[in-house]
């Protein structure tokens, strides 16, 4: 995506609020996240480096949390142990969903990359990012046909201690409740406007020239707006 | 009160709910998510993570019991256990498709697997060529037929995810796992599992991603109606043989 970081008159408080708006909703999903990752630090630390190692059992004491934290934006939230992390599981997710029905469910995945064709979990982006030691990470809009059928955005921060990667506090947010939120904001703008993620897929837009999951790579007469150190920008056209 | 009443007050789409339960189970099996002889949890743990009550659980296992695809085995070790279909012998299966049936089926499966992959054309950005590239390079040095089949399946799943359509998604995964199995074993039947067969199919793929990745929309969906037609032709004429 080409862009270039302008204000341009006219619409730059609006431009403003919006992206504030954007930044804002974000926020609440990675302070839930920097939670997770405090509380798989404080579950794991006394077993880091001793014997014997973590084991799946230790990582129990976050469901409270997670528990907690779904609903509103976030519709499954948890910690996802880098392969060979913990004694009694090379892979494991401690992952919850929200369940409209009753009591959050756990997703149980065959989690063993020789007799699964998907879930090794180390490929996708929402992994590959905090393992790279990047804070914010945003994955998606994406079709995430293996939890939940629904079309995403999973954001997700490293876990580690004394800079030993240990795995990632993820949460997913439904594009449809994360567009509801935003566009309000972006309706104040005048002109099309769309927020796009690092790639330029579109999260949600006020045009259908570039509606939700579309491409956007880059037109004349629209400037792209960062957000913060956020993976996502807001585009509005020049007024 | 009579029977009729009694209906009236069962438990609204209790049926739905163990249709919807043997279908999620059968799409897990066929798409290889759940392996072969891999032991489920207990009745009461399924019942729970689905979040259906274990009356509507043990009827959705029956009927999966009755297509072979869970076995459950009584006492001590005991439990249910998964029949992945991968020795199901294509003559029987097929029989139990009309040849209009097959046709059918094979209308709806182009009609999606070309509208997912001319809007992947349109919208698919380098993140969503990743995974496709990656099933490709995976399934080149798959050693036994049962990975390339599921790794098969996984890149079906991720072309369909590229464009962007949940629905699309899911209707490639319930596709797969009504007719996927045996459009695979069709193809076993063909030409058995050689490094020719394993280079057309590879072949078969890259030209899709290639077109995907040039945004050529049209000539992604042509690619991809074509693949399904030639499986399903073939498919048809292995069970219009079968009524000789």
């Amino acid at each position: 995506m080409t862009s270039t970081v302008s204000t341009s008159a006219g619409s730059t408080a609006q431009v403003g609020t919006a992206v504030a708006r954007v930044a804002q909703l974000t926020d609440q999903v990675y302070a839930a996240l920097r939670e997770v990752r405090d509380a798989t630090v404080t579950a794991l630390r006394d077993s880091l480096g001793a014997a014997p190692a973590p084991v799946v059992a230790d990582l129990a004491a976050l469901r409270p949390l997670l528990w907690r934290r779904l609903g509103a934006l976030i519709a499954g939230i948890g910690f996802i142990a880098a392969p060979g992390l913990l004694a009694d599981a090379p892979w494991y997710l401690e992952w919850w969903q929200e369940n409209p029905s009753g009591r959050p469910v756990q997703l149980l995945r065959d989690l063993d990359p020789s007799s699964s064709a998907f879930y090794d979990y180390t490929h996708w982006d929402w992994y590959t990012g905090p393992q790279a030691g990047v804070e914010h990470t945003i994955c998606g809009p994406y079709v995430d046909y293996l939890c939940t059928d629904e079309y995403s955005l999973t954001l997700s921060v490293p876990v580690t201690v004394s800079g030993a990667f240990l795995g990632v506090a993820a949460a997913d947010v439904f594009v449809r409740r994360f567009e509801a939120a935003v566009l309000p904001a972006l309706r104040e703008i005048p002109g099309p406007a769309f927020l796009t993620n690092a790639e330029g897929r579109v999260v949600a837009s006020t045009t259908a020239r570039w509606i939700t999951g579309a491409a956007y790579r880059g037109a004349p007469g629209f400037t792209a707006h960062p957000i913060r150190d956020l993976p996502l920008s807001l585009v509005a056209a020049d007024t | 009160m009579n029977t009729a009443r009694l209906a009236v007050f069962a438990p609204v789409d209790s049926t739905a709910r163990v249709e919807a339960v043997v279908r999620r189970l059968t799409d897990a099996i066929a798409l290889g998510l759940l392996t072969d002889g891999e032991q489920l949890p207990s009745e009461a743990e399924l019942a729970a993570q689905l979040g259906v009550s274990t009356v509507t659980l043990r009827e959705a296992l029956m009927a999966l019991r009755q297509q072979g695809l869970v076995e459950t085995r009584r006492g001590r070790g005991g439990g249910s256990f998964v029949r992945a279909p991968d020795s199901l012998d294509v003559g029987v299966r097929l029989r139990a498709y009309a040849v209009d049936e097959l046709r059918d089926l094979g209308d709806h499966y182009a009609a999606i697997a070309g509208a997912a992959a001319r809007l992947a054309a349109q919208r698919a950005l380098p993140s969503d060529l990743a995974p496709l590239r990656r099933s490709l390079a995976e399934m080149a040095t798959a050693d036994w037929d049962g990975r390339l089949r599921r790794l098969d399946g996984r890149f079906r799943v991720e072309v369909a995810a590229a464009s962007q359509s949940a629905r699309l998604t899911q209707e490639e995964i319930r596709l797969q796992a009504d007719i996927g199995p045996l459009l695979w074993l069709s193809r076993d039947e063909r030409r058995g599992h050689d490094e020719m067969s394993v280079r057309r199919l590879l072949d078969q793929h890259q030209t899709l991603v290639e077109a995907i990745a040039a945004g050529d929309g049209d000539r992604a969906r042509a690619l991809a109606e074509r693949h399904v037609q030639d499986a399903m032709d073939h498919l048809i004429e292995l069970r219009l043989r079968l009524q000789e």
